[in-house]
């Protein structure tokens, strides 16, 4: 039977009691503060997302330079996008293993989750300095401004959680990352997830969707 | 005592779950289902003749929304566990997508973007 811990007690207490405990946070909805601010939080970035997309879908027809089916790899994007999704399986399994208590597990999928998600970045300062040398710079067309500013601010999204996801890494070598606090890790999987769909969006309409 | 990956969740050990699941096995299967469904999203570049979302019928980009809305929402749902969260979670992520969507079709219809073609 799981022994419940409460979230005002010490970290020192809670690690005692580890292995299958439960934080019951004493909070009016059940649920943490800082879980329920990455939901409200991610609830936000779905306006600033919104808005660069329809930004991109307002001028994805350029009146001067490269047209977007004229630059665009959809079998690399494809790849790219296929890495980013696996990331979210690699990332949920690091969830799953912290939560069963399985350092060593926890620690091969947050890795390989960080490396997934390196891979796509680097896949991103490929694409942009093909784009660049084909002629599309950022202020070349109002649809290049804009397609590099909405794929450019998720690359950021991405590289934030790659920051997250190396530091979960390092607190979890260092053995500072027990059961007890999955939820951070769960958090952070919450961010990563987000980014994955954002880009789930951004593939479809941004790449696959015909002018 | 630890749990495997073969066990089910019990609720009162995932903090927030309101429904007892088992893991690992659900998110591989769930990866394999966004695997297959981002093939199909490729075949619609790949073999644009396809019956299905040929020129002829013009349905590519209702049939790229739809496999789009069933991958986001699979994520969600699964990976995000809003399948088995506390349902204030689904609500509070779903009050931001719903704002988002009806800012910013109000603000594509603005721009007549659905009917340009047509009245230009």
């Amino acid at each position: 039977m799981a022994e419940t811990v409460y979230a005002h007690e010490s970290v020192a207490q809670a690690d005692a009691h580890a292995a299958a405990a439960h934080i019951e946070h004493d909070t009016n909805t059940g649920i943490s503060n800082t879980k329920l601010a990455m939901w409200l939080f991610l609830a936000s970035e779905c306006l600033l997302f919104g808005g660069l997309i329809t930004t991109y879908i307002l001028y994805r027809n350029p009146l001067e330079g490269p047209t977007p089916h004229e630059i665009y790899d959809i079998p690399f994007t494809s790849t790219s996008s296929f890495i980013l999704l696996m990331s979210s399986l690699t990332m949920v399994l690091a969830v799953s293993a912290i939560e069963r208590g399985d350092h060593q597990r926890l620690r091969v999928w947050l890795g390989a989750t960080a490396l997934l998600g390196a891979t796509f970045i680097a896949g991103q300062v490929y694409e942009f300095t093909v784009f660049y040398r084909e002629g599309l710079g950022f202020t070349t067309s109002r649809f290049s401004s804009a397609f590099y500013t909405l794929t450019g601010f998720h690359g950021v999204h991405v590289t934030v959680g790659i920051i997250m996801l190396v530091s979960l890494l390092v607190l979890s070598l260092r053995g500072k990352l027990p059961e007890h606090r999955s939820e951070t890790v769960e958090v952070v999987g919450l961010y990563w997830h987000f980014v994955d769909i954002v880009w789930i969006f951004i593939f479809a309409v941004v790449y696959l969707v015909p002018s | 005592m630890a749990l495997t990956s073969h066990d089910d969740i019990p609720t009162d050990v995932l903090d927030g779950a309101v429904k007892p699941y088992s893991r690992d096995k659900i998110y591989v299967l769930t990866a394999l289902f966004l695997a297959a469904i981002t093939v199909v999203e490729v075949l619609t570049y790949a073999a644009p003749d396809f019956p299905l979302w040929s020129h002829e019928h013009n349905l590519i980009v209702p049939v790229l929304m739809i496999l789009m809305a069933v991958k986001f929402f699979t994520v969600a749902y699964i990976f995000m566990h809003l399948r088995f969260d506390k349902p204030l979670l689904t609500r509070v992520f779903y009050s931001g997508l719903v704002v988002a969507l009806l800012v910013y079709i109000a603000v594509l219809s603005t721009f007549r973007i659905w009917w340009s073609d047509q009245h230009n």
